[in-house]
């Protein structure tokens, strides 16, 4: 891929109030909603060799983009200014299946061009760090975030009733007590329990197949890692009770005794 | 320093009411001040147990808005002076109880007595919350069977995250685990859980194991809470557990059932 134009994908989240909007009467409902949006970041007017970039990216992580909602970033594309450059952008993007919703970070006048362009002008959101291997492929920018905390994870040092839910939106989630039958915990990194496990673990909910499910005890009512899962009645009864670790090895979830 | 304490359980028809009712006798019995108070609005109960249905006049809703005074309300139970119930009302339900109104009465209360027992309703709705919200200690009444261990273990959640304490900061509501309905021969046939799985599963102190017995049944009838029966095996277990919710070091045991003469003859021919 080019180092010229190259594609930095992050996700953000465009809407972080999620709070429920003041209801008519009938007939029509409005509610807050929040989503997880794609940002992609323009250095200029995309040109031949960006789609070209573009497409290498969509190629190697295919699912990740399609129906995916597309913000542009605009911090660093001033060339970008006319109604007709947005039109254009929203025509190309769409002939890529990515459906662009709005621009971020750009100029008064880029805003207006945008919403000429049917796309609006998203304030507020944060933007996800970005994620390890994605890393390579972008471009380093002026502003970078503040880097993450080593120790950017969630510990639980209570145990995890039934009913209770735990998410660890970034990196892992460790518990050192046991996890109820009814309790869930979510990760986008790895899951670790050093209890018996008896509730629901998923891990890389984000999509990171890398992801894994440790526990000392495994008596779980389903383990998941990006998305593929097994219930309690597909585990093999050799590895129930037993010191376990579930990872993913040829799309198919694999779950083996911890030596 | 008065400690409010609730009878909860998440599953209904575990004993929580009874519990309540011996518990709060109990503690009376040892001469501590007691008031217990019904949060079950709607399903009238705990005056029955305590056999004082017939003497209620006002009632906690009516202190919640402001119809009476809690003086009013209090029952004083005949047989031990030092004990007092709340009853609920039967004709309204638990919306009628608000956050502030059921803490106010509690505040009041706090000032008289040493032990506030609150017996809460079943589920984890308005009135189980209210019921569990300003205490400091928590029973978890739980039966043998694992639909009650799991729904005990959903309340204990509650508990560290729903109350007073925990929105304060001050750490989980301390919970102790009182084994109810519990049958040492089914338990050996594998009928019912045994004790060291139920604890392995919720991790918190054992309180009491009290055993089924005919006599929990015949005392909630006549209104009479269950350990004012010294003879029953239930009663003496109700006895050890309200020892240990007050500090002292007891043993841990199964009380066996008293074999009647019947028993014992035919257990003899068998």
């Amino acid at each position: 891929m080019s180092g010229q134009t190259g594609v930095s994908m992050q996700s953000a989240n465009p809407n972080p109030d999620g709070g429920v909007a003041s209801v008519a009467p009938t007939r029509i409902q409005m509610r807050g909603r929040s989503i997880t949006a794609v940002v992609l970041r323009l250095s200029g007017p995309p040109d031949a060799e960006f789609y070209a970039a573009l497409e290498a990216l969509m190629r190697q992580a295919p699912h990740f983009f399609v129906n995916a909602p597309l913000v542009v970033d605009l911090d660093g594309a001033e060339g970008l200014g006319e109604k007709g450059d947005f039109v254009k952008l929203v025509r190309e993007m769409r002939a890529r299946r990515l459906s662009v919703i709005g621009v971020q970070n750009g100029g008064a006048e880029q805003g207006v061009a945008a919403f000429g362009a049917g796309l609006i002008t998203i304030q507020g959101g944060r933007e996800v760090a970005l994620e390890r291997g994605g890393r390579a492929a972008a471009k380093p920018k002026a502003v970078e975030p503040a880097p993450e905390p080593a120790s950017a994870g969630v510990l639980i040092t209570e145990p995890v009733r039934s009913g209770q839910r735990i998410f660890a939106d970034r990196g892992d989630l460790v518990v050192v007590a046991s996890v109820s039958s009814g309790a869930e915990l979510i990760a986008h990194g790895s899951i670790h329990v050093y209890g018996p496990l008896r509730g629901r673990a998923l891990a890389g909910v984000n999509g990171d197949r890398t992801a894994r499910v440790f526990c000392a005890s495994l008596e779980a009512e389903l383990i998941a890692i990006a998305g593929l899962y097994r219930t309690s009645d597909d585990l093999e009864p050799a590895v129930r009770g037993q010191r376990v670790q579930a990872f993913l090895r040829d799309d198919a979830l694999c779950v083996e005794p911890l030596k | 320093m008065a400690k409010v304490i609730v009878v909860t359980s998440g599953k209904g028809g575990v004993g929580k009411t009874t519990s309540t009712a011996a518990i709060g006798a109990g503690l009376a019995m040892r001469g501590k001040k007691t008031v217990v108070i019904d949060f079950d609005v709607g399903l009238r109960n705990l005056d029955m147990i305590m056999g004082c249905e017939r003497r209620v006049v006002f009632d906690f809703i009516n202190v919640i808005q402001g119809d009476a005074k809690l003086k009013q309300a209090l029952i004083t139970d005949r047989r031990l002076d030092n004990l007092s119930v709340l009853p609920t009302s039967q004709t309204r339900d638990k919306d009628a109880l608000t956050q502030e109104g059921v803490g106010k009465v509690i505040d009041e209360l706090r000032k008289e007595f040493d032990y506030i027992i609150c017996d809460s309703p079943a589920g984890i709705e308005r009135g189980a919350h209210l019921a569990m919200y300003y205490a400091d200690e928590a029973v978890v009444v739980t039966n043998p069977e694992v639909s009650s261990v799991r729904d005990s273990d959903r309340v204990l959640g509650l508990l560290s995250s729903k109350t007073h304490h925990a929105e304060k900061g001050e750490g989980p509501v301390k919970a102790h685990l009182l084994l109810t309905r519990y049958d040492p021969a089914r338990v050996a046939r594998g009928e019912m859980m045994k004790v060291e799985d139920i604890l392995e599963i919720l991790s918190i102190p054992l309180l009491g194991i009290i055993p089924e017995s005919p006599a929990v049944l015949k005392a909630s009838n006549v209104g009479t809470p269950v350990v004012f029966d010294a003879k029953s095996n239930a009663g003496k277990a109700y006895e050890d557990a309200v020892s240990r919710l007050i500090g002292e070091q007891i043993e841990m045991k199964i009380q066996p059932e008293r074999a009647g003469l019947f028993q014992r003859l035919l257990r003899r021919t068998a």
